[in-house]
């Protein structure tokens, strides 16, 4: 019975009651694709890290900053029997470096990093590299990436000087031969960085069996000399930078919400205002007050499973039609986020059921709080349209 | 008549082939590397000079006051331009504080650091503070004899004692005659020329002879050079102990 009143109610509001349920679900879409998408970009850039940096972690020389190049050359150490003894496909031994490379003549400061070429832990465009002997000859053979080759206008075949310095400090400058520019989807290993053979790299620098990090696949407990950065450390910023924008998406996403609120709320004030006749003549008939605010109420919840409805209409197939195209991200890895390639939003079940609880039962809230006031109405009041002024 | 030519050919060929070793055995590379040393090194030095840096786009001057002290010590007051007018630098052991008014702060430069290009001119920070003996540093070879603005040189070879100094081998062109300095190359490991310095304007100083001005290049940088001008240099001076404190670094 209070069904259908409610029922009947909310069809007679028209427009109003339209209106209230298309913010409500344009509301809903937006939620669902902004959580969607920030976990689309999450999950990318993690899977790009893990893949061509940070593998299941690094087991690291105590004390090494990427951040601080010119203490590189202080912690380098030889590598652990436990580690070195690990198959290719489990572990990559890396040496970073710092050097200076000079295009056209010109100073660019940049970082030496050695990786293993039998390795398949980490994939990266360095086939180039592979093909060289474990000695350098005339010139080093080096890959670097599109934005290092862009940046220091280096193309393929490319012959420029690099100047480091070995252990001892005493400096040391060769040719080297950019023998491939390298397709590389994580920008923190493109920008400034000079790939080159392990075994080359040790030698120009004094280093024999020297590492600064080996990325594992997993973690294999402690390892005397090194410390374990796991994937969450040495992705900790990324992670921060992510905790930040779901706050921000947060803070739209409430203000949305209060639109959605203030909208239900208005026009269930505007409804008993209007309606106060045939509320007072409903309890003069009989009718209990609080069946009153329940029909009331019901015509709101009402107003969010149509929205719910709308949402799937309308959401559905843009979330389909999206998840084809995608999201054009390639100018973020101007900012060295490590994504260059299109994302893709991803659709959480338990996250999207949670957010749309949350709104639905929001609009109810919303509806129910203005109406509740009809239990303190007096009857005679509401029949001459004075009860509410 | 053809016999007298053979023995005419003979005897100059004798004297050509003969004569090369003569002269090379007159030079004894590590005793005149000893001599430069002499004349250039001092226990205390006090200089005013100008560093003129051409990057090949603009041209920057410098100017400074410097005292030295053996070859762990040396402290530098920028005087000009307005923007470097206050600067500090003051070098202890292995370890540089550099001081600017605008930040009032004191910066320490250690390590790595000191490899860096200072201020964007030809020469690291270790460059420009570096003042020991290359006799101490270096095993000196004569390799032969060069014309150098239109002073013949002693070209020497010298290759570092240690695997740490940084500059594992240089060239120097040595006048023999007034044991002046007039070129000098440092090369990388790998051979690869990566420093010329000339020497200029020799001076009377007292009982030296010292260049007043020095032309750094960076040979892997293109159109790039830095001049050092000394205005003053004193030798022997007594330098009072504070200008070796770091409580000097400070407005």
């Amino acid at each position: 019975m209070n069904w259908e009143i409610a029922n009947k109610n909310f069809y007679r509001q028209g427009l109003r009651a339209f209106l209230n349920v298309l913010v409500t679900a344009l509301s809903i879409i937006a939620l669902i694709f902004m959580l969607s998408l920030l976990n689309g970009f999450q999950a990318q850039a993690t899977r790009n890290l893990v893949s061509t940096d940070v593998g299941g972690g690094h087991y690291r020389v105590p004390g090494f900053d990427i951040l601080t190049p010119t203490e590189w050359e202080d912690f380098t150490m030889p590598v652990p029997e436990v580690l070195s003894g690990l198959a290719k496909k489990d572990k990559a031994e890396v040496l970073v470096q710092q050097g200076q490379l000079y295009p056209n003549r010109r100073l660019f400061p940049v970082q030496l990093r050695g990786i293993e070429m039998d390795q398949s832990l980490l994939h990266l465009p360095l086939a180039g590299l592979k093909f060289y002997e474990d000695k350098p000859g005339g010139e080093i053979p080096a890959v670097v990436g599109v934005k290092m080759a862009r940046k220091a206008h280096l193309k393929k075949g490319d012959t420029v000087v690099l100047k480091w310095r070995d252990k001892g400090g005493a400096v040391d400058a060769r040719d080297v031969l950019i023998v491939d520019v390298g397709d590389i989807n994580n920008p923190r290993i493109d920008d400034g960085v000079v790939w080159l053979r392990l075994d080359h790299l040790r030698l120009m620098t004094d280093r024999e069996g020297e590492v600064s990090w080996v990325a594992v696949r997993e973690y294999l407990g402690l390892v005397n000399g090194f410390e374990f950065h796991g994937i969450d450390l040495l992705m900790s910023d990324l992670l921060a930078l992510l905790r930040q924008d779901r706050i921000n998406s947060k803070i739209l996403w409430g203000i949305l919400m209060v639109l959605v609120c203030t909208s239900v709320f208005n026009t269930q004030i505007l409804n008993i205002f209007k309606r106060q006749k045939e509320i007072g003549t409903l309890m003069a008939l009989g009718m209990e007050p609080g069946r009153i605010v329940r029909i009331f109420t019901l015509e709101g919840v009402l107003a969010a499973l149509w929205a719910l409805v709308l949402a799937i209409f309308l959401g559905v197939p843009f979330f389909i039609w999206f998840q084809g195209v995608g999201f054009d991200v390639s100018h973020l890895s101007e900012a060295s986020f490590p994504i260059r390639e299109t994302i893709y939003p991803d659709y959480q079940p338990r996250e999207i059921l949670v957010s749309v609880f949350i709104v639905l039962a929001l609009m109810i809230a919303a509806a129910w709080v203005p109406v509740k006031k009809i239990i303190r109405l007096d009857p005679t009041l509401a029949l001459r349209g004075r009860a509410i002024t | 008549m053809i016999a007298m030519k053979n023995k005419i050919v003979f005897a100059l060929l004798c004297f050509v082939i003969s004569g090369t070793p003569v002269v090379a055995e007159e030079i004894n590379a590590q005793k005149l590397l000893e001599q430069v040393d002499d004349n250039l090194w001092a226990n205390t030095k006090f200089i005013t000079g100008r560093l003129i840096i051409d990057n090949g786009r603009k041209v920057r001057t410098l100017t400074q006051d410097s005292w030295m002290q053996g070859v762990d010590r040396s402290y530098s007051h920028y005087k000009s331009p307005a923007r470097e007018k206050g600067t500090k630098m003051l070098k202890i052991g292995g370890k540089l504080w550099m001081y600017t008014p605008r930040t009032d702060r004191k910066i320490l430069i250690a390590g790595h650091l000191l490899r860096q290009s200072m201020m964007g001119s030809d020469l690291s920070y270790e460059d420009m503070m570096e003042d020991h003996k290359l006799s101490h540093s270096y095993s000196a070879i004569f390799e032969n004899f060069e014309d150098f603005a239109s002073t013949r040189c002693a070209v020497l070879h010298l290759v570092a004692r240690d695997k740490e100094t940084t500059y594992q081998t240089r060239k120097v062109w040595i006048s023999p005659e007034n044991q002046r300095v007039l070129k000098e190359e440092r090369f990388a490991k790998s051979g690869k020329l990566l420093k010329r310095i000339v020497f200029k304007d020799y001076e009377r100083i007292g009982s030296r002879q010292f260049p007043r001005t020095m032309i750094f290049r960076d040979m892997l940088k293109e159109n790039t050079k830095t001049t050092y001008k000394f205005d003053v240099i004193e030798f022997d001076v007594e330098i009072p102990a504070k200008y070796f404190s770091q409580s000097i670094l400070k407005r």
